[in-house]
Formats: structure tokens, sequence, C-alpha cells
């Protein structure tokens, strides 16, 4: 084969090779844009989960003994941490106390208690979310030829939020076709 | 809030997926929400004259087990994107978005909090297998996945990637909740009566194993009848009872909405002895918001409407003597009959519009950030076949990865 043979395949190699990289590199910026809002859409939930545990530690301070409040009160303020897993560790705890506050407190006022199941059902929503984005972009950042070309630049890795946020025992889920 | 939800079928065609497209745009409106639907039709002058835009027409094709409407081109897209810039919505639920239709258009040219619904047809997905990896760089723009069963989900997990929250299909539960019952055959008179309805013609439905459950059942409650509706051959119908069991089957052919909810209120019990195929027993539902106690085959789809037997009995599918078992126990005993439709009924409230349509809701809230902006329409063609001007972050990135 001569040369200019040669040189037609290796541009067609390079200008295919340049159209995947636009194109992986789009994906991979609009994928970006999905977990900063999921992440956003999941922190708003957890901080509302917070404030409302905050509330419930404050109004229930009368029903309450002392120590479940202050509890109570140093699980929601766990709720500001930074994404590591002692944020993870620290909504674990949250969760709990809540659905054990549920159980033990039926006379919660019903519009607190519906704030707080339907609070819980967006965290659910929207840590799916959330962990579905980060799961799509470690897909494609796992690629081989994405990893050598190191497509996604110097952005981190997202990181999945593992917390165990379920409260079909708080909420009335029938039907829910729950899995 | 401005909702604008695409059907992918074609509207004036009967299917699941457009009745689901309906009901839940009318039940969103009824809550105050400004909703629009985007979808394909055969006759655009039979569309609604409000909230309905006419995607153009499509051509059929099989998909996934049934028939898509492909439908793909710049005349769509061009549609597409004015729907999408006049509708200023704040959120796109597209149904379906797999196949090649107007839904995946959307998803090339909408930008913004965008939301989808996987309906599942049936189990044959081998095509899926093959294009789910195609259309992934589109279907990665979905920032809330919805499945209406688990066996949906399980689908859109195995070949499109992703995970998905599971809302089920709604049902209005009213209409069959109170109303009146057939003439003639009100819960009570006469015999004890079971229910069937279905295309009695397909095998997967599964009228074969109940006929051959209906001897045994006969044999203990000698005044049973059983009565079958739905479409299909009656003469083939009548060519399979066997002569002894003739007195016993009763065909009343196919049924009007109302009709149908009078024929679940009437009945003693409800059988659903179908064989596979079923993605979502919206039929089960009915029959529990119309209080009959059920009988069903244990498909997955049956066990997740039954509450896995908590709100009516399941059988292994096929098996006609426990089908027979089962439905002799039951019309022997008014108790545990009067229990399940009590039970079913409050089961079915889980599935109304209204419980459904607040669900969807949440995944809307969710998705949608206050102050986050709507949903747009990229600006030119080249997006739908490859990256568009506006879309090359590539630049910026490549200039600091030149830089380094």
């Amino acid at each position: 084969m001569d040369l200019s043979v040669w040189a037609t395949v290796v541009g067609v190699v390079v200008l295919l090779l340049a159209a995947w990289t636009a194109w992986t590199l789009a994906r991979l910026r609009r994928l970006e844009g999905r977990v900063d809002r999921a992440r956003t859409a999941l922190e708003t939930q957890l901080r509302r989960r917070a404030a409302l545990a905050d509330e419930v530690a404050r109004s229930g301070a009368a029903v309450l003994e002392p120590e479940r409040t202050a509890r109570l009160a140093r699980a929601a303020s766990g709720a500001r941490l930074p994404w590591t897993p002692d944020r993870e560790q620290a909504e674990n705890v949250l969760g709990r106390e809540l659905r054990e506050l549920l159980r033990d407190l039926p006379g919660m006022p019903p519009a607190l208690a519906a704030d707080l199941a339907g609070t819980a059902q967006r965290v659910v929503l929207a840590r799916r979310f959330y962990n579905d984005a980060v799961r799509d972009t470690r897909e494609l950042r796992g690629r081989r030829l994405s990893r050598v070309l190191r497509l996604h630049g110097r952005r981190p890795l997202p990181r999945y939020f593992d917390i165990d946020d379920s409260y079909d025992e708080l909420a009335g889920t029938a039907g829910s076709g729950r899995s | 809030m401005r909702i604008g939800i695409v059907c992918p079928y074609r509207w004036d065609r009967p299917g699941g997926v457009q009745y689901h497209v309906r009901d839940l745009a009318e039940t969103l409106r009824g809550l105050g929400h400004h909703v629009e639907v985007l979808t394909p039709a055969e006759h655009p002058e039979s569309l609604p004259t409000e909230h309905v835009t006419f995607a153009g027409r499509t051509v059929p094709i099989p998909y996934n087990g049934s028939m898509a409407s492909f439908q793909f081109g710049p005349i769509s897209a061009a549609r597409a994107r004015r729907w999408l810039r006049e509708g200023r919505f704040d959120v796109v639920h597209v149904h379906d978005p797999a196949p090649p239709s107007v839904g995946l258009l959307v998803l090339m040219i909408a930008k913004g909090p965008i939301v989808a619904t996987f309906h599942a047809a049936s189990v044959r997905s081998k095509l899926l297998t093959v294009w789910g990896p195609v259309i992934r760089p589109w279907l990665e723009r979905i920032g809330g996945r919805i499945a209406v069963s688990d066996f949906a989900r399980r689908l859109q997990v195995e070949h499109l990637g992703g995970d998905a929250v599971v809302i089920p299909n709604g049902v209005h539960v009213a209409p069959f909740a109170e109303g009146p019952q057939l003439p003639g055959l009100e819960r009570g008179s006469g015999g004890p009566t079971i229910g069937f309805l279905g295309r009695y013609d397909e095998p997967r439905k599964g009228l074969p194993v109940l006929l051959e459950a209906m001897r045994d059942v006969v044999r203990r409650h000698p005044a049973a009848r059983l009565l079958v509706a739905g479409r299909g051959d009656p003469d083939g119908l009548r060519a399979a009872v066997p002569p002894e069991l003739r007195p016993h089957v009763e065909l009343l052919g196919e049924l009007s909405e109302a009709d149908k909810a009078a024929f679940l209120r009437s009945v003693d019990v409800y059988c659903a002895p179908n064989l596979l195929g079923e993605s979502f027993g919206i039929i089960l539902i009915e029959a529990l918001a119309a209080g009959a106690p059920i009988v069903a085959a244990d498909l997955d789809a049956f066990a997740a409407v039954l509450e896995d037997g908590a709100v009516g009995v399941l059988v292994r599918r096929g098996d006609a003597a426990a089908l027979a078992a089962a439905l002799g126990d039951l019309l022997a005993d008014p108790d545990r009959r009067a229990e399940l439709s009590a039970r079913g009924r409050e089961a079915a409230r889980g599935y109304d519009w209204s419980v459904v349509a607040r669900r969807v809701l949440a995944v809307y809230e969710t998705v949608v950030l206050p102050g986050g902006g709507g949903v747009t329409a990229s600006d030119d063609d080249a997006d739908v076949l490859s990256v568009s001007v506006d879309d090359v972050p590539g630049r910026s990135a490549l200039r600091r990865r030149v830089r380094r």
C-alpha cells in the first residue's frame, strides 16, 4: 500500500476519534450538570427533613424525655456535614430517630406527620435520581477510551449516596408497588 | 406547574399508554396544573381541540412484542421543537421513550428537567438489548425515571441502564366502586357466578385452564355459572366448551366501560387465569375497586397487585386442579369473600388517579429545582444528528487540557 492510502486511513481514524471525543465530552458535561442538579435536589430534601426534625424536637419537648429531644436535635445537626461517609452515617442516624419517633409518638400533629412522611418520600425519590445520575456518569467514564483519553479532565468521580431511607412503615403505602 | 406530556402512540387508537396519558393529564389539570400533550395520530382532526398537539403520522413497526409508532425526521422534529418553545414547560414527561418515536425526538431536542415513564409491553427484549446502547446518550438526559411495575423497572435496569422508581398505573376507582349491577345477574341472585374478562380466544389469557377447572367447580357447586366477557370468536368458544358444561357457561361478549364495571360488581368471584405476559394487572385493580373477590394466576404483576395473596387468592399458573380448589373454596365461604372484598376496596384506593397523580407530581417536584429554569428546545437540527454548536463543552475543556 502506498503512503496516500495510509494517510487517508489515518486521517479517517483521527476524524472519527475526534468526533467521538467531542460527542463524549458533550455527554459528560451534560451528565455533570445532571449530577449537580440531582445533588442539589437531594440536599434540599435532606435539609428539609433535618429542619422538620428540629421542629419536632422543639415542639415535642413537653412530651418527649429531654434526652430524646437532645438526641434528635443532635441528629438533625448532623445533616449539615459536607458530603462524606460521615454525612451518610449522620443521615442514617436521623432517619432511624424519625422512624422510631413516629412509631412511639402517634399523637404528633397530623400536619407535621404528613410533612415528615412527604419529605421521607421525596428523600427516596431524590436519592434514587441522584444515584441514577452517578451511575450513568461512572458508566461513561469507565469506558476504556474515555479513561485513556482522560476525558473527564479534573472533575472528581461522583460518589453514590447510600443511606437507609425506607419509610414504608411510616407512610400508608397501599398499592405503592414497592419493590 | 406547566407540564408537557409526550405520548408516542397514536392518540386515536385504543391502548394502555394512551389512556394512561389521558387520565394523568386530566387528573393533573384537576389539581390546578397546566398540562399539554404531544402525540401522533392517524387522523389529526380527531384530536381534542385543546391541550393536545398533533405530532405527525406514524409508521407502525414491530417493537418489543407489540407495534410501536415509528416517527422520525425533520418535520416531526420541527413540530416537537415548536411545541416545546410555545409550551414553556417546567417539566417534560415522556412516555415509553425507547422506541424511535416522537418521545425519543423530544429527548434529543429538549433541555432541562425531563421525566420518563417506562411501560413494559412484553417480555421479548432481544431488540432492546441491541437498541438500548444506541439510544443511551439520549436516555441519559432523563432526570427522573418512573416504571409502572417491578417488571418494567427490571426491563429498564437490564437493558437501558439506570434505575427507576415504581409508580403503578392509575385507575378511576369511583366508577367501579359504585353503581348498578348487571340486570339479572346481581350478586346473590341465582347460583354463584365466576367472572372472566379478556380476549377469550387468546390462549395466554388462560380460559382453557379455567374451563377445565369449571368441571370440578360445578361438581361442588351445581348451580355455579361462568360468565365470559370480552372480544373473540363466539363459535370457537362454544366449540371449546364441553357439552356437560354448556349450561354453566354464559357468553356476554364485549362490554362497554359502564357494563364492565357493572359486571365486576355483579360476579361472586373474578378469575384471572392468565398464563403469561401481563406486565400490569389493571383489570385486577378494577375488580378490586368493584369489590369482587379475586382468584388469579401467580404472575409477578398479579402477585404485586394482590399484595402476595393478602387481597386475593393466587394459584399456580396453568394448574387447573389448584384453580378449581381455590374457586370452590371461595364460593363455599361467604365470610372469606366479604373479607377479601373489603380488603380489595381498601387496596384499590391506593391506585386511584388522585393518589397516583400526586406521586407523579412528587417526581416532577424533585426534578424541577426552584429557580432552575424550565425546559427549552435546543436551537438547531444538528443536535439531532451530532453535537450542537452551543453544546461543545469540549472546546473549553480541551483548551484547558492543551494548556496543561
